[in-house]
């Protein structure tokens, strides 16, 4: 089955997805997605994490590994019994019109497609349409009614997509339902395992529901804590931060 | 016939030098103490006529008066008994006492010299004030022998210390034995086996590099005991004064034995149930010393805060202060040192979960909020340092942890410590605000600091032990002046569940 989302997740969707990739790997499930930034990733790593087997579709040749900052990652795909799969050439480069056409791969090869975080019109969308097309089933993850990250997936909740909860809710949809997982879902006890994401700033790092630790964002940036403690001390002096318990969270921006 | 010796009283850590003057006069047979002994001084004179008869010395039949001076001190304690029966056998045989010598143990029936409670710290008191010859009961010898420039004799009886001073058997003098300080000291509790904790190892860096109070909030099993136990390992070795200064508390408790210098940092985790004269002092006669007269240069772990009574926190606030604790009595006032580092540990509600990714909290509304309450005020304003502990990832326990070693930051806590010291001759966690002002300079920093403090709410207290903290992550940064990201941290480190209520 493939877990699919946005490239620009928020923690929360990144969090989700490492969590259900890690679940349904645990359950033996096989762990489709496109190597891409944030929720690709974070799926693929989830997958890793809890000593499954995943798979990445490339939008490139399978000798060509975009973005780069992913090369770890691949590696460790295919060092963990998974594959790397692409229909074009060896040597191709990442081009606009492949990513598609991955994307309709990826549904191809699985039973069922999670949506976790598209924005609208975002490629995860197209897998979904994809996977319709072709009889798959599909699913998707709600999000903060806040987050414009949230609206693809809840537009597929409201078109009939089955909501997840948990990796068991997707289980019962395969047919495995006799698991037991834990509920509600349990957030990861490490953000940012997956590849680092490059955006300016912390406060991109923050979600506006989900805290997040000092020590987390530190982990999660490659920087130390005391200077990921000042850093957002600083933003909750000029207000752009709240505490929220130990951790702290985006603050509610009108639009 | 009249004699008189030296003997040592104590009060807290002082000692008073005391002369035992004993006149022997024709007369109805009477045996007279003066000078207000108190019930224990009195049981003396059974002591010491027993131990004067059966070490062959007799005892004399004519009227004995026996007065300690100064008059006006009250006494306490059975150390006086040695150099009581000593003084009526140079009284009775008129030779004169050895000059510069003094005389501290209590007597057996039989004439057995025995252990005196704080012979270290009247060894100290007595050497300062002149005393070159101090003999003692041989299961106080080592202790004694400490200190520099004092000769030790510690005859097994009374018949051995009157052969000594009538020159017909050599009690030799006991060599001072100082154990020398370890390189590396072999930790029981090291970082390295600490998982995560990124907050909590910041805070216990910045902890014994400043001398800072930290609290650690987390569920239970978060390993706040853990971290609370590497403290004493990341700090330095104690130095020969401070060994000398924590064996002077253990000395008064009579607890020093054979080997009575240690280098290590004291750590002292007193259960909830203490009592206040248990924790800072108290108790019997002038009052003894306390947990955290124990933890004096070293580590004093409360754990589960919210359970300690109120009056024994009440009372700790004081010597958090100033580093001593004074104990007032109707007999008097005695003062210890209690120059310790509080570490504190609280669950974040009562039954301990709340905020914990993994389980949810259960108690009743109201309950988490009156919980909170009660740890704030005064002297949660005075921990520095407040950081969640969160339990590990199950999977980075299955795993090495890779983390850094406590030798590791031991080495940049030395460094840091010896720049404050260098700079201000104390740590930052004691520098008093016209200390800081001079010594820690905020320059564009301070507008921060004050804008915080408007906006957020902050005490005067709070203001200054920010300011303090700040000084130590430049310290540790090897930075001359306090820089704004500094600042920011120090303010960063106040949980924002006890900021409203603090
Ligand atoms: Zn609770």
């Amino acid at each position: 089955m493939a877990v699919v989302g946005s490239r620009r997740p928020t923690p929360y969707g990144e969090a989700v997805a490492e969590r259900l990739g890690a679940d349904l790997a645990a359950a033996g499930v096989v762990v489709v997605s496109g190597l891409a930034r944030g929720i690709d990733a974070a799926a693929h790593r989830g997958a890793l994490d809890a000593g499954g087997v995943t798979v990445a579709v490339l939008g490139t040749g399978v000798d060509v590994v975009y973005p780069a900052e992913n090369a770890g990652l691949a590696a460790e795909i295919v060092g963990r019994g998974g594959a790397l799969v692409s229909e074009f050439a060896d040597g191709t480069p990442p081009r606009r019109g492949h990513f598609p056409k991955r994307n309709w791969t990826m549904a191809a090869i699985s039973e069922l497609v999670v949506v976790v975080e598209a924005a609208e019109g975002s490629g995860a969308l197209i897998t979904a349409e994809a996977a319709l097309a072709l009889g798959r089933e599909v699913m998707a993850v709600p999000g903060s009614v806040f987050s414009p990250q949230s609206v693809g997936a809840h537009q597929l909740l409201r078109d009939g997509a089955g909501l997840v909860q948990n990796a068991r809710d997707v289980l019962a949809v395969l047919g495995r339902g006799q698991e037991v997982l834990d509920d509600p879902l349990l957030p990861p006890s490490r953000l940012g395992l997956a590849a680092p994401v490059r955006r300016d700033g912390l406060l991109g790092h923050l979600s506006e529901t989900l805290p997040v630790t000092a020590a987390e964002l530190a982990r999660k940036l490659g920087l130390g804590f005391a200077e990921a403690l000042a850093r957002l001390t600083a933003l909750e002096l000029e207000g752009s931060v709240l505490r929220r318990g130990e951790g702290y969270v985006r603050k509610l921006r009108r639009e | 016939m009249v004699a008189s010796v030296l003997t040592c009283l104590l009060r807290g850590l002082e000692g008073v030098l005391v002369e035992v003057q004993v006149d022997v006069a024709p007369g109805h047979v009477a045996f007279n103490l003066v000078g207000l002994g108190d019930a224990s001084v009195k049981e003396a004179r059974e002591r010491v006529r027993s131990a004067l008869r059966n070490s062959g010395l007799g005892f004399p039949l004519r009227r004995l008066t026996v007065n300690l001076a100064p008059a006006e001190l009250r006494k306490e304690g059975s150390g006086f008994d040695l150099p009581v029966a000593v003084a009526i056998a140079l009284a009775v045989a008129e030779k004169r006492p050895p000059p510069r010598t003094a005389f501290i143990g209590e007597l057996a029936l039989d004439g057995a010299v025995r252990h005196a409670d704080g012979v270290l710290v009247a060894a100290r008191a007595l050497r300062a004030q002149g005393v070159e010859a101090l003999f003692v009961s041989p299961a106080d010898a080592a202790e004694a022998a400490l200190v520099k420039g004092l000769r030790v004799h510690a005859p097994a009886d009374l018949a051995g210390v009157m052969a000594h001073l009538a020159g017909t058997a050599e009690a030799p003098a006991v060599a001072g034995l100082l154990p020398s300080a370890p390189l590396e000291p072999p930790l029981e509790d090291d970082l390295a086996e600490v998982h995560g904790q990124e907050a909590a190892r910041r805070a216990l860096e910045l902890s014994a590099a400043g001398g800072h109070h930290l609290l650690l909030s987390g569920p239970p099993g978060a390993g706040k005991t853990m971290l609370a136990r590497c403290l004493p390992g990341i700090l330095p070795p104690l130095t020969l004064e401070e060994a000398l200064e924590v064996a002077q508390v253990r000395s008064i408790l009579g607890e020093l034995g054979a080997s009575p210098l240690s280098w290590e940092r004291p750590f002292r985790a007193p259960h909830h149930s203490v009592s206040t004269a248990g924790l800072v002092g108290g108790g019997n006669g002038l009052g003894r010393p306390g947990e955290i007269s124990r933890a004096h240069h070293g580590v004093l772990f409360l754990d589960e805060l919210a359970e300690f009574q109120g009056p024994a926190l009440q009372a700790l606030r004081q010597p958090l202060e100033s580093g001593r604790v004074v104990i007032t009595r109707s007999r008097g006032t005695v003062s210890y040192p209690a120059r310790f580092t509080l570490v504190a540990a609280t669950n974040p509600c009562p039954c301990g979960w709340l905020g914990d990714d993994r389980r949810a909290c259960r108690c009743p509304p109201g309950a988490v909020d009156r919980y909170q309450r009660s740890l704030s005020g005064p002297l949660l304003d005075r921990l520095d340092l407040r950081v969640a502990v969160s339990r590990p990832p199950l999977e980075a326990l299955s795993t090495g942890s890779g983390a850094e070693s406590s030798a590791a930051v031991r080495a940049r806590v030395m460094t840091a410590r010896h720049r404050q010291l260098h700079r201000q001759e104390c740590l930052n966690a004691h520098l008093k605000p016209a200390g800081l002002r001079r010594h820690a300079p905020l320059g564009a920093g301070r507008r921060l600091l004050e804008r915080w403090a408007e906006e957020r709410g902050l005490t005067a207290r709070g203001f200054h032990r920010a300011w303090r903290v700040a000084r130590t992550a430049a310290d540790l940064d090897g930075a001359e002046t306090i820089q704004e990201a500094h600042l920011l941290e120090a303010l960063g480190y106040r949980l924002a569940v006890h900021e409203r209520a603090a």
